[in-house]
């Protein structure tokens, strides 16, 4: 873990606009950090696992923080967007009440008072709970530089352990949601030790479509936290039971394939066979409650 | 790489101008330099609440903010609660349910319970604990200090009712 020192020397920035961040960035990303929360940098920083020689606070950028409806029945997270703003949104917590599930068992209100969505993904922590249930929510993010943008899915946004695809002179400026399809609800598992301000042993996220008239999963996305170096879907187990009807063995299926998908480590908090027996058992249960989320006949022929 | 920065605070109502080097949290410098030993360092990393303040009237660990983004904000610290000497309705109830003994965790208790009763006046008691997670006590046991809580959210109803 490492002994937690006093804060390393760096120059603070304090731009007001996307636009200066990412002039900021051109100038000097390779030598920079960007500071939106600070609940992982700052310790990270004391630890001496990064001393950056510049540091870019984000707080006082106001159009990278906010929550907005769009166009299309999607939603638009701005990057600083905190925790607590999160959970404060009804559109959240109605239509994407996975997401808030996820958010709401990280840390305390401390914690959520300052930390935020975009730094969760940005900070590429095995063990975030955001991005799984992101993930299963079809999002996509929005990477700037003052060469342009681009959107990247947050499926495809952790390339290895610790990192993003995002290069130094960008910024990850915006969280885009789709809109949700009738019948679909997902649901977001998670195992620690201790009732809570506790890290991740094992996340299950699961979002499931389902074909009211034929009884069958029309989609389903299942997604993972601390069960790989990286936040990971498990593309092979949603083969599993797309086009399925709802039964226990299909879902005992599943299960068993999300064990050959996720590569989980030991680690003190658990070993990987632990991981492993979390993962079936977590699995099961949160596609069971996405489905009773996502059907309002849940019963009649389960 | 510039030394000391002009820092611009404004704590409890009273605006504190000091300089600074950037990489100061504001519990370093409500601590070091301007003498505030209220909010406690203990763990420094978010897990114990001994160093929360109010930013806004939300409660945020001071040991990972830095000070010189809390420029342009309201700070609450555990000094400002009192009014004229006389304690807060919170800190009233600390007292008198026994939520205080060696008193270290107090501070923090203290200004997530205001943060906790402003947002939601009638907290219950799943509630009450569930806005205490981020709080360590190693004295009380935690009972004393939800009745405390309990008991301030009553007595402040009351005087809202007056």
């Amino acid at each position: 873990m490492g002994y937690l020192r006093r804060l390393p020397r760096f120059e603070y920035l304090a731009p007001h606009s996307t636009a200066e961040v990412c002039a900021a960035l051109a100038e000097r990303g390779n030598e920079a950090e960007l500071l939106a929360g600070g609940t992982d940098l700052l310790l990270q920083m004391r630890r001496r696992e990064t001393s950056p020689r510049y540091v870019v606070g984000l707080k006082g950028v106001a159009e990278l923080s906010g929550i907005r409806p769009r166009p299309d029945g999607g939603l638009a997270i701005g990057s600083t967007t905190t925790m607590h703003s999160l959970l404060s949104s009804p559109v959240v917590r109605e239509k994407y009440a996975v997401l808030a599930e996820a958010a709401s068992g990280i840390g305390g209100p401390e914690l959520r008072n300052v930390a935020t969505v975009g730094g969760n993904l940005a900070g590429a922590l095995p063990c975030a709970d955001l991005p799984p249930a992101l993930m299963t929510l079809g999002a996509t993010v929005t990477l700037q530089s003052s060469s342009g943008e681009r959107t990247v899915p947050v499926d495809e946004l952790f390339p290895q352990f610790g990192s993003t695809v995002a290069r130094p002179d960008e910024v990850l400026t915006t969280i885009t949601l789709p809109s949700v399809p009738f019948f679909s609800g997902g649901a977001y598992l998670k195992f620690h030790d201790r009732q809570s301000m506790d890290m991740t042993t094992v996340g299950v996220s699961a979002f499931v479509t389902w074909d009211e008239a034929s009884r069958v999963f029309r989609d389903i996305k299942i997604a993972l936290a601390s069960s790989a170096p990286v936040p990971i879907r498990m593309r092979k187990a949603e083969a599993v039971l797309r086009g399925r009807s709802y039964a226990e063995e299909a879902l005992e299926e599943a299960a068993l394939v999300v064990c050959e998908e996720a590569d989980p480590r030991t680690s003190w908090r658990a070993t990987r066979e632990f991981r492993f027996d979390l993962l079936r058992g977590l699995t099961k249960r949160a596609i069971r409650r996405a489905r009773e989320q996502a059907s309002p006949t849940i019963g009649e022929s389960s | 790489m510039k030394q000391l920065i002009p820092i611009t605070l404004r704590i409890n109502g009273v605006v504190h101008e000091i300089l600074a080097p950037p990489w100061r949290t504001l519990l370093e410098v409500l601590r070091e330099h301007l003498g505030l030993t209220g909010a406690k360092r203990s763990c420094q990393e978010g897990q114990c609440g001994t160093c929360t303040v109010l930013v806004d009237g939300n409660a945020i660990n001071s040991c990972l903010y830095l000070a010189v983004e809390a420029q342009g904000k309201e700070i609450q610290t555990i000094e400002g609660i009192a009014q004229d000497g006389v304690l807060d309705q919170i800190q009233k109830s600390f007292v008198q349910k026994g939520g205080i003994q060696c008193g270290f965790c107090t501070p923090g208790f203290v200004l997530a319970t205001k943060s906790l009763l402003n947002a939601n006046p009638h907290p219950s008691e799943d509630e009450i604990r569930e806005a205490m997670v981020g709080h360590l006590c190693r004295c009380t046991g935690y009972v004393q200090i939800v009745e405390a809580i309990q008991d301030a959210a009553i007595q402040m109803t009351r005087e809202g009712a007056n």
